[in-house]
């Protein structure tokens, strides 16, 4: 009980709305990601290490595509439109797409018929390729980012007030404020009349009076502060609204792709059995590459989103953190399982941002690695997915 | 009687070997014992995770942490125990340390096994990799170990000879390992599960008893190089340390002590002898970014033909290897005239980056190089034997077993 | 006392009942075969008895004790040991180390003696190939022992199952298909190893097998599955006439 206490000390209640949401919109991106590792897991039982740097290098294109829009560091252009924001995305998707499809050939393709574990070692050395040598050639220090001004929607935001503070609290702030001011003003009045006073070594008599101005400024503002505290603002950047509906729109548009073309049949089929798959007509290779593309795409898709709307300066490290959280919610929705991995990057995106909340924000990371533990020893196949037993 | 006289001989042996290391090479620069030291650490670390990776088969590659492990809490002890009184016999401290860095690294070896029960391959791979995460940002946000600035391990020691001493225990142990029935169970467990309890082999035990013995040493490994170096930072032993140790056992060839201990020595040389080169003008050599994207072009393109050649082309062998030999070739006029045409894109032209900068590159490269060629590593499961080297030379075969009379 | 006795045992995997209320009991030296058509539980009937699966209800004894639930290497330890219908070798393991794992539950050394390499672990390893050689030589695998496992031809994979499974020294020894895919001449062969292996060392032997001609003539006790229900047990010529076993294989007459 002493360290359940000991948790949630210094917590402020109130702040959870806004974290809460905060967690919506970055589990969204999540989600987005996570819906390219657990599609090419459920064709290829491969973990897609080198997805994160595809996302990675889905933020570069974005930040390439804006210095070709003249946003670039040095000139100062104004006014953007969605046309600018736009071209970005459809850029990094499509870049991305023909990255992940490059991979896929030329990395995992000849490891087919090799066991899972040399494929996800051949995943391991792209993404080290992609890190370690994008480092060298893509501009990482200083870290380059997007410039805010491309964001047509820059410092826009709505705040919706989800409860006002208790009016005891606007009293006793209001009660505290004639006090504060006569106190002040008094201070105030005798240091005009000693203009050669020093602030520091004052006599007795102006020492008393600061100190009250002093105490009584003390207190008005922690009322204040109570009563801004005390009640539940929430603030959402417009930018992050036209985020969540852009990733709202992609996963309808892969809805569909998925269960309603031709492609899509048959990249379920592949998923369910690869080997029969191929057998009945359907080619895998062109069904495997379709796979890469959306997942591919997906990510760049987010990773222009990020890199535009929330402005986090680029690295070629930059997909790392988000990869392996994405991974880690595509695990927990069931890999392999598509609206397990929207509902694995909405529970991720929760849970980091409740950490934060708690005041563990230097664990932010670790969570990802937290979850992921716990959920495969006891629910190996994640909170839809479905756990094969080994036939003997 | 001969078997206790041969076994002393080279027991003493490997002791005044690595005593005349130390000899040799105490007096040299820090340069240059550092890089004779960490060789022989990066020794201990890949023949122990090859214990855990390539001969019981648990794909684990977050070995960094067990290395970590060992290092901070060694580190930690002798600060504070320092701190309260002089030590007098340095030498014997650091042993000491070494054994309780193995043992501290051992817990966390069966905290980190114990997933090895219940997951199996990547899933494996990627929760060792978590757990080595987890236990670097805790290290790092204990004020106490210095957080993220690091921790000043004071007194330091330097022991070479300490160091080699335990890449040959190391080695030693895994090969006694291999060459008697007991290494069995452990062969047994990486082939086939179901079949290996089938057989009355006790699973859980092994995967166990791997992960101990295989965290224990990178953990004695920890404790020397926190005493050698005098400062560990939490990025000393990040990701990327556990996958350069990954890649020099899979590089080695999974279960191929012999293998590990080649890669290990070759890639941990590396980054060092890429620092050391000098250009013409006396600085640190510099590369064209054109050149760097010609050798990964050539590189991509040998690798394609020797590809092709090892799928497509079934004549005698000294044919096969001289296909190989013109993909190498290929791959070098490839390099000329890719650079010579990269040479126009403004961009790359201009780009100087520092050879020692692309050590990791050269890593990556290596792993998905070896992977498409040769995914059983360069010894496969080969080891090293007398009787290996006698065939040789006599072109006479001598039966090859994990386990041999 | 019988060897080994299965009383009502049955396992559900959801709403699939495997096997049902399945009641046998076997003799010390008996041949014994259980035989059913595709899907009819046998293999899974081996998967009760050697632990890895526990069953739902009923009890499997051996020697008296209860052992279901006990998992599979000790029960190999108790004296049951088997072979898998899809073959299970360690296939990177050579022919003669595939069989000295068998062997190594009943090695005598402490893994700190073979980390050591010390004298003893190597006179017990010596001990032990000695042994597997002698198992490898009862199923005509004497001349292959250095062979990758993997590298051998079908039938000898199999011969290779029954050595390792061997080497364990059971006391009942269960074999999952053992004739599958040989041809009449190695099935010959096999018969009479499987019945010189009952007749020397007095292991007790239940078969699984989908060849009637090779059960038929091996075994002297069969039992019948089908839909995880046991419908006939006895000899092979009561049950070569028993018309619910015909029409379990042949489907009823219209």
């Amino acid at each position: 009980m002493t360290i359940a206490l000991h948790l949630v000390a210094g917590v402020e209640f109130n702040t959870l709305p806004q974290q809460l949401v905060n967690g919506v919109l970055l589990g969204a991106i999540y989600a987005l990601i996570a819906l390219g590792y657990t599609m090419v897991y459920g064709v290829l039982r491969l973990i897609n290490f080198a997805h994160g740097e595809v996302y990675m290098l889905g933020a570069y294109v974005a930040l390439f595509t804006s210095y070709f829009l003249g946003f670039r560091p040095d000139q100062y252009p104004t006014g953007s439109t969605v046309a600018n924001l736009l071209i970005m995305l459809l850029a990094s998707m499509v870049v991305c797409s023909l990255v992940g499809v490059a991979i896929e050939r030329f990395a995992y393709r000849p490891m087919r018929g090799h066991s899972r574990i040399a494929s996800l070692i051949t995943a391991i050395g792209v993404s080290l390729l992609l890190q370690y040598g994008g480092a060298l050639f893509l501009p990482t220090s200083p870290p380059p980012s997007i410039s805010e001004k491309v964001n047509p929607y820059y410092g826009q935001s709505k705040t919706f007030a989800l409860a006002k503070p208790s009016p005891a609290l606007a009293q006793e702030a209001e009660k505290l404020r004639p006090a504060t001011e006569s106190a002040k003003a008094s201070y105030q009045a005798w240091l005009s009349t000693h203009p050669d006073a020093n602030e520091f070594e004052l006599p007795a008599d102006g020492k008393a009076l600061k100190t009250t101005a002093q105490d009584t400024e003390r207190k008005y503002q922690d009322a204040k502060h109570k009563l801004d505290t005390g009640g539940v603002n929430l603030i959402i950047q417009t930018g992050q609204a036209v985020m969540l509906i852009a990733t709202v729109v992609l996963m309808g548009i892969l809805t569909y792709l998925v269960l309603f073309t031709k492609a899509g049949r048959a990249m379920r089929a592949v998923a369910h059995a690869f080997d029969s798959a191929a057998l009945m007509g359907v080619n895998v290779n062109s069904i495997v590459t379709f796979t890469f593309v959306l997942g591919s795409a997906l990510a760049g898709a987010g990773a222009m989103m990020t890199a535009t709307f929330l402005g986090t300066p680029l690295s070629t490290f930059y997909g790392l953190a988000p990869g392996v959280k994405a991974f880690v919610a595509a695990v927990l929705g069931g890999i392999g399982n598509i609206p397990g991995a929207v509902l694995g990057g909405l529970l991720m995106g929760l849970a980091e941002n409740t950490v934060v909340w708690l005041g563990y924000s230097n664990y932010r990371d670790a969570i990802a690695f937290i979850v992921l533990i716990i959920v495969l020893l006891f629910k190996p196949g994640g909170l839809m997915g479905s756990s094969k037993v080994e036939k003997v | 009687m001969k078997f206790w006289g041969i076994r002393f001989v080279s027991i003493i042996i490997a002791i005044v070997a690595c005593l005349a290391l130390q000899a040799f090479e105490g007096g040299r620069s820090d340069y240059e014992q550092r890089i004779i030291v960490l060789i022989g650490l990066y020794i201990t670390l890949a023949v122990s995770l090859n214990l855990i990776n390539g001969i019981t088969g648990q794909f684990s590659i977050g070995h960094a942490a067990f290395y970590q492990v060992g290092a901070y809490l060694t580190g930690f002890l002798t600060v504070t125990y320092f701190a309260k009184q002089p030590i007098h016999n340095l030498g014997a401290w650091l042993i000491l340390m070494m054994v309780v860095g193995a043992l501290g690294a051992a817990i966390a070896g069966l905290i980190v096994g114990l997933p090895s029960l219940r997951l199996r391959g990547d899933y494996l791979a990627i929760v060792t990799l978590g757990f080595g995460e987890i236990i670097r940002i805790i290290v790092q946000n204990q004020r106490i170990l210095g957080g993220s600035y690091g921790m000043n391990v004071a007194p330091k020691y330097k022991s070479i000879a300490l160091v080699w001493m335990l890449a040959i225990f190391c080695i030693a142990v895994c090969r006694n390992l291999l060459k008697t029935a007991h290494g069995l169970p452990f062969l047994a467990v990486r082939e086939d599960e179901v079949a290996s309890s089938a057989m009355g082999v006790n699973v859980t035990r092994v995967k166990v008893t791997a992960f101990l013995l295989g965290s224990a040493f990178a953990g004695a490994a920890g404790a020397l190089l926190a005493h050698f170096e005098g400062f560990i930072t939490p990025t000393t032993f990040g990701m990327d340390v556990s996958f350069i140790i990954l890649t020099m056992v899979v590089l080695g060839g999974t279960g191929s002590i012999t293998g590990s201990v080649v890669a290990a020595a070759l890639l941990s040389y590396l980054p060092e002898y890429l620092r050391g080169l000098k250009g013409p003008d006396g600085q640190a050599l510099q590369i064209a970014g054109y050149n760097v994207v010609a050798w990964l072009i050539a590189v991509g393109v040998a690798v394609a033909l020797i590809r092709w050649a090892i799928n497509n082309y079934h004549g005698p062998k000294a044919k096969k290897y001289g296909l190989y030999v013109g993909a190498f070739l290929v791959g070098f006029v490839v390099r000329y005239v890719t650079s010579f045409g990269l040479k126009f894109i403004p961009g790359l032209a201009a780009k100087l980056i520092p050879v020692d900068q692309v050590r990791m590159l050269i890593f990556a490269v290596a792993l998905i190089v070896i992977m498409l060629l040769r995914p059983q590593g360069i010894f496969a499961h080969h080891e090293f034997s007398w009787s290996w080297v006698r065939r040789l030379f006599t072109r006479r075969p001598v039966p090859q077993t994990a386990v041999s009379a | 006392m019988s060897l080994l006795e299965l009383e009502r045992a049955t396992i559900r995997f959801g709403g699939l009942v495997a096997v049902d209320e399945v009641s046998f009991k076997l003799q010390k030296g008996d041949l014994f075969g259980l035989i059913g058509p595709n899907g009819a539980g046998k293999t899974t009937c081996f998967n009760l008895i050697t632990g890895v699966y526990k069953p739902t209800s009923g009890s499997i004894k051996f020697r008296g004790s209860e052992i279901q639930g006990t998992p599979p290497n000790k029960i190999a330890r108790l004296g049951i040991c088997r072979t898998f219908q899809n073959i299970r070798l360690f296939p990177a393991l050579s022919v003669l180390e595939n069989v000295v794992v068998g062997g190594y539950l009943r090695h005598h050394t402490t893994l700190a003696s073979a980390l050591a390499y010390l004298p003893s672990a190597l006179k017990e390893t010596r001990r032990l190939k000695e042994e597997a050689m002698g198992y490898l030589k009862i199923l005509d695998l004497q001349d292959v022992p250095n062979a990758r496992s993997a590298d051998l031809p079908y039938g000898m994979q199999r011969r290779l199952e029954i050595a390792r499974a061997m080497a364990t020294k059971p006391e009942l020894l269960l074999l999952d298909e053992p004739a599958a895919g040989m041809n009449p001449l190695e099935k010959q062969d096999l018969m009479e190893t499987v019945r010189r292996i009952r007749d020397q060392q007095g292991i007790t032997i239940l078969v699984i097998e989908h060849d009637m001609r090779f059960v038929m003539n091996l075994c002297e006790r069969i039992v019948v599955l089908d839909h995880g229900e046991e419908i006939a047990q006895g000899a092979p010529e009561q049950i070569r006439n028993d018309p619910k076993v015909i029409s379990a294989y042949l489907g009823e007459p219209v």
